[in-house]
C-alpha cells in the first residue's frame, strides 16, 4: 500500500518544508509564493471556487461549446456567414430533412443497422465474458483478457482494412471456401450490409466486452450454486440469476456500442457500398463534397444526436424496469 | 455438465481470440507479398514494400506528425483531466452529478457528430484547421478518459494521508504536490498512454480538423480509397506494431507500478 509512501518518517519540516533548504523549503519561505498560498487558502470557500473555476469554465466552453455552436448553426440559414450578407435564423435545415424522402432512408438504416450490429456484439461477447469472469483463474483473466486488448490498440482504419483483405474477392473467406471446394466463384462479401456489419462489431466488441465482463466478475458465484442446490438447471440458472443480475452490464454494454456504431464514418466508406449508405455519409457530405452547407448538415447531425440519445435513452428505462421487474 | 459447459465455452473464446486476431496477421502477412495485386494465395514474398515506406519521406513524415499531434494533445488532456478528477473526487458540491455528466459528454457524442461539432467551432474560436485544431479536438474528446482513470485512482487513496501533510503544516498546493500527485502518477501514466492511442489512431476528428497534411490513419484512408496495394499494408503494419508494443509495454508497466505502490 502506499500509505507507507506518504508515512515514510516525515518530520514537520519536511512535509511543509519550513526551514530546510530543500526545494520545498525554499518555496515555503518565498514571500511571493506565501503571498499566493495566503491569498487561495484564505478561506476554505474561496479554496473551493478556485479550485472549480478553471473545470467548470473548460467544461462549459470545450465540451458543451461545440454542441451548443452546432445546434446554433443548424438553425441559421449561412454558415459561416459570408462578407456583405445577413443571418438569418430559420427552420428550414430541419424542414429539409422532414421534407425529403431520400434522407429518411440512410437515417433509418444508421439507427436500425446500428441496432443490430450491436445485437450481435451482445451475443457474440456474452459467452467470451462470461467464461473470462465464470471460468478462468484470477491470474489467468487478466492475461487472457490482455491477449483480446492488443487488437484494440489497433486504429480504427487498420482494422477496417485488415476485414477488406479478409473478405474481398480473392480476400482469405473466398481463398478458403474455393479450396475446400463450397464455391467456383468468389461470394462478393464486399460492400454490402454484410461486410459493414463484420466491420463495425469487429471493431466494436471491446466496448461490449468490458461491461459484461466487469458485471459477470461481480457476480458471486454462491448465487449460481444456491440455485443449483434448490434444483435449478444450468439453463434455468442462466435464465434467472445470471441474465437478470448482469443487466446493468448489458444495458451499458450496448448504449456503448449503439452510440459508437451510429458515429462510424470510415468504416462504412471503406466497407459499404451504394446501398448501404448511412447517415454520417450524408452528414459529412454537406462538409466536404457538397461545398458549404455547414447548416443542413449542423441540423442533420443534431437530428441524428438526438434520434441516438432518445433511442438509448428509452433502452435504459427498458433495462431498468426490467431489472426492478425482476427483483420483485 | 459443467465440464462439458467450460469446455464449450473456452472454444467460444478462443474461436473469438481467433477473430481478433486472424484478420490482422492476414493483413500484415499481405504486406510481404511480392506482388502488387493484393489477395491470396501468397506464392513469393519480399521486404521491398517496408524498405519502400522507410525509404518514403512523406511516409515517415505523416508519423512525426502524427506522434507530435499525440504527444501533445496527451499533455493538455492529462492536465485538465487530473484537475477536474480533483475537483470530483473533492468536497461535495451543488451541481457536482451535472459536471461529471458534462465531462463525460465528449466521450459519448458519436464520432461523426463530435467531429462536425469540433469543425464549427473551430471555425467560431478562429482556428484553421490543421495541427492546432486537431491537437485541441483531439485534447478535448480524450479529457473524459483521464478523469475517468484518475478518478478511479484518487478514490482510492486514504484521506488520512492529506490530512496528516496538513496537519504537519503543508498548505494545500504542498499536500497536492508531494502527497496526491506522486499517489496518482501509476493513473496519469496509464491515462496518457491511453490518450497518446486514441489520438494517434483517430481518424474521424483528424479528417475534419485536418489540413493539407494527412495524420497516418488519414492517409491510410486516402490510398485505401485510390486502390489497395501491399505498401499500405506495411505502412499499418508500422503502425500496428508502434500502437500494440505501446499497449503492451504501458500495461506491464502501469500493473509493476501498482504492485509496487
Amino acid at each position: 500500500m502506499s500509505d507507507d509512501a506518504a508515512g515514510r518518517s516525515f518530520s514537520k519540516a519536511e512535509i511543509a518544508g519550513q526551514g530546510e533548504r530543500t526545494f520545498w523549503g525554499r518555496l515555503a519561505n518565498w514571500p511571493l509564493y506565501r503571498g499566493f498560498t495566503a491569498f487561495l487558502t484564505a478561506s476554505p470557500r474561496r479554496q473551493f471556487v478556485i479550485l472549480a473555476i478553471f473545470p467548470l469554465i473548460w467544461v462549459l466552453t470545450q465540451h458543451l461549446g461545440p454542441m451548443l455552436q452546432m445546434l446554433r448553426v443548424s438553425l441559421t440559414d449561412a454558415y459561416p456567414v459570408a462578407p456583405g450578407t445577413e443571418q438569418h435564423f430559420t427552420l428550414q435545415n430541419y424542414t429539409r430533412f422532414f421534407g425529403d424522402r431520400i434522407f429518411w432512408q440512410p437515417f433509418f438504416r444508421t439507427l436500425i443497422f446500428a441496432g443490430v450490429f450491436t445485437f450481435c456484439t451482445l451475443i457474440l461477447t456474452y459467452p467470451v465474458a462470461y467464461f473470462l469472469a465464470r471460468h478462468v483463474s484470477r491470474k489467468n483473466q487478466v492475461l487472457m483478457l490482455l491477449l483480446l486488448l492488443i487488437p484494440f490498440w489497433v486504429g480504427e482504419v487498420v482494422r477496417t482494412y485488415a476485414i477488406m483483405i479478409l473478405l474481398g474477392n480473392t480476400g482469405a473467406v473466398n481463398m478458403v471456401l474455393k479450396w475446400i471446394g463450397l464455391i467456383d466463384r468468389p461470394i462478393p462479401f464486399m460492400y454490402t450490409s454484410f461486410s459493414m456489419g463484420v466491420g463495425i462489431v469487429y471493431l466494436t466488441a471491446l466496448y461490449m466486452l468490458l461491461p459484461l465482463y466487469s458485471a459477470l466478475e461481480k457476480l458471486p458465484k454462491s448465487y449460481n450454486e444456491a440455485a443449483a442446490d434448490l434444483g435449478a438447471g444450468a439453463w434455468t440458472r442462466f435464465r434467472r440469476v445470471t441474465l437478470p443480475l448482469t443487466l446493468e452490464g448489458i444495458s451499458s454494454g450496448c448504449t456503448l456500442v449503439f452510440l459508437i456504431s451510429t458515429g462510424f464514418y470510415a468504416t462504412p466508406v471503406l466497407l459499404g457500398g451504394p446501398s448501404t449508405t448511412v447517415f454520417a455519409e450524408t452528414i459529412a457530405g454537406f462538409f466536404h463534397v457538397a461545398g458549404d452547407q455547414w447548416p443542413t448538415g449542423a441540423a442533420f447531425a443534431t437530428i441524428m444526436f438526438a434520434a441516438a440519445l432518445v433511442l438509448t435513452g428509452i433502452f435504459q428505462k427498458l433495462m431498468n424496469s426490467l431489472r426492478k421487474g425482476d427483483t420483485k | 455438465m459443467n465440464r462439458g459447459n467450460r469446455i464449450l465455452l473456452s472454444c467460444v473464446y478462443w474461436a473469438f481470440v481467433l477473430y481478433v486476431f486472424v484478420p490482422l496477421v492476414l493483413m500484415i502477412m499481405m504486406g510481404f507479398k511480392d506482388s502488387k495485386f493484393i489477395g491470396f494465395p501468397i506464392r513469393s514474398w519480399t521486404l521491398d514494400w517496408y524498405a519502400g515506406v522507410f525509404a518514403n519521406t512523406e511516409v515517415l513524415a505523416t508519423f512525426g506528425y502524427s506522434v507530435a499531434i499525440a504527444v501533445l494533445s496527451t499533455l493538455i488532456s492529462v492536465a485538465v483531466g487530473t484537475w477536474i478528477a480533483v475537483l470530483l473526487e473533492g468536497r461535495k458540491f451543488f451541481g457536482r452529478a451535472a459536471l461529471f455528466g458534462l465531462t463525460i459528454l465528449p466521450a459519448l457524442v458519436p464520432g461523426i457528430i463530435s467531429a462536425i461539432a469540433f469543425r464549427i467551432y473551430a471555425r467560431m474560436l478562429g482556428i484553421e484547421p490543421g495541427m492546432g485544431a486537431i491537437i485541441w479536438a483531439h485534447a478535448v474528446h480524450n479529457v473524459p478518459f483521464v478523469v475517468l482513470v484518475v478518478s478511479a485512482r484518487l478514490s482510492t487513496m486514504p484521506k488520512s494521508q492529506i490530512e496528516a501533510a496538513r496537519d504537519l503544516g503543508a498548505d494545500p498546493i504542498v499536500a497536492f504536490l508531494r502527497i496526491t500527485l506522486p499517489y496518482l502518477v501509476p493513473a496519469i501514466l496509464g491515462a496518457s498512454i491511453f490518450c497518446l492511442l486514441l489520438s494517434f489512431d483517430d481518424f474521424v476528428r483528424s479528417f475534419f480538423l485536418g489540413g493539407y497534411k494527412p495524420t497516418l490513419p488519414v492517409l491510410i484512408f486516402a490510398k485505401l480509397k485510390s486502390g489497395m496495394s501491399p505498401e499500405i499494408n506495411a505502412i499499418a503494419t508500422v503502425a500496428l506494431v508502434l500502437t500494440a508494443a505501446i499497449g503492451l509495454w504501458a500495461e506491464r508497466f502501469t500493473r509493476r507500478m501498482n504492485k509496487e505502490s
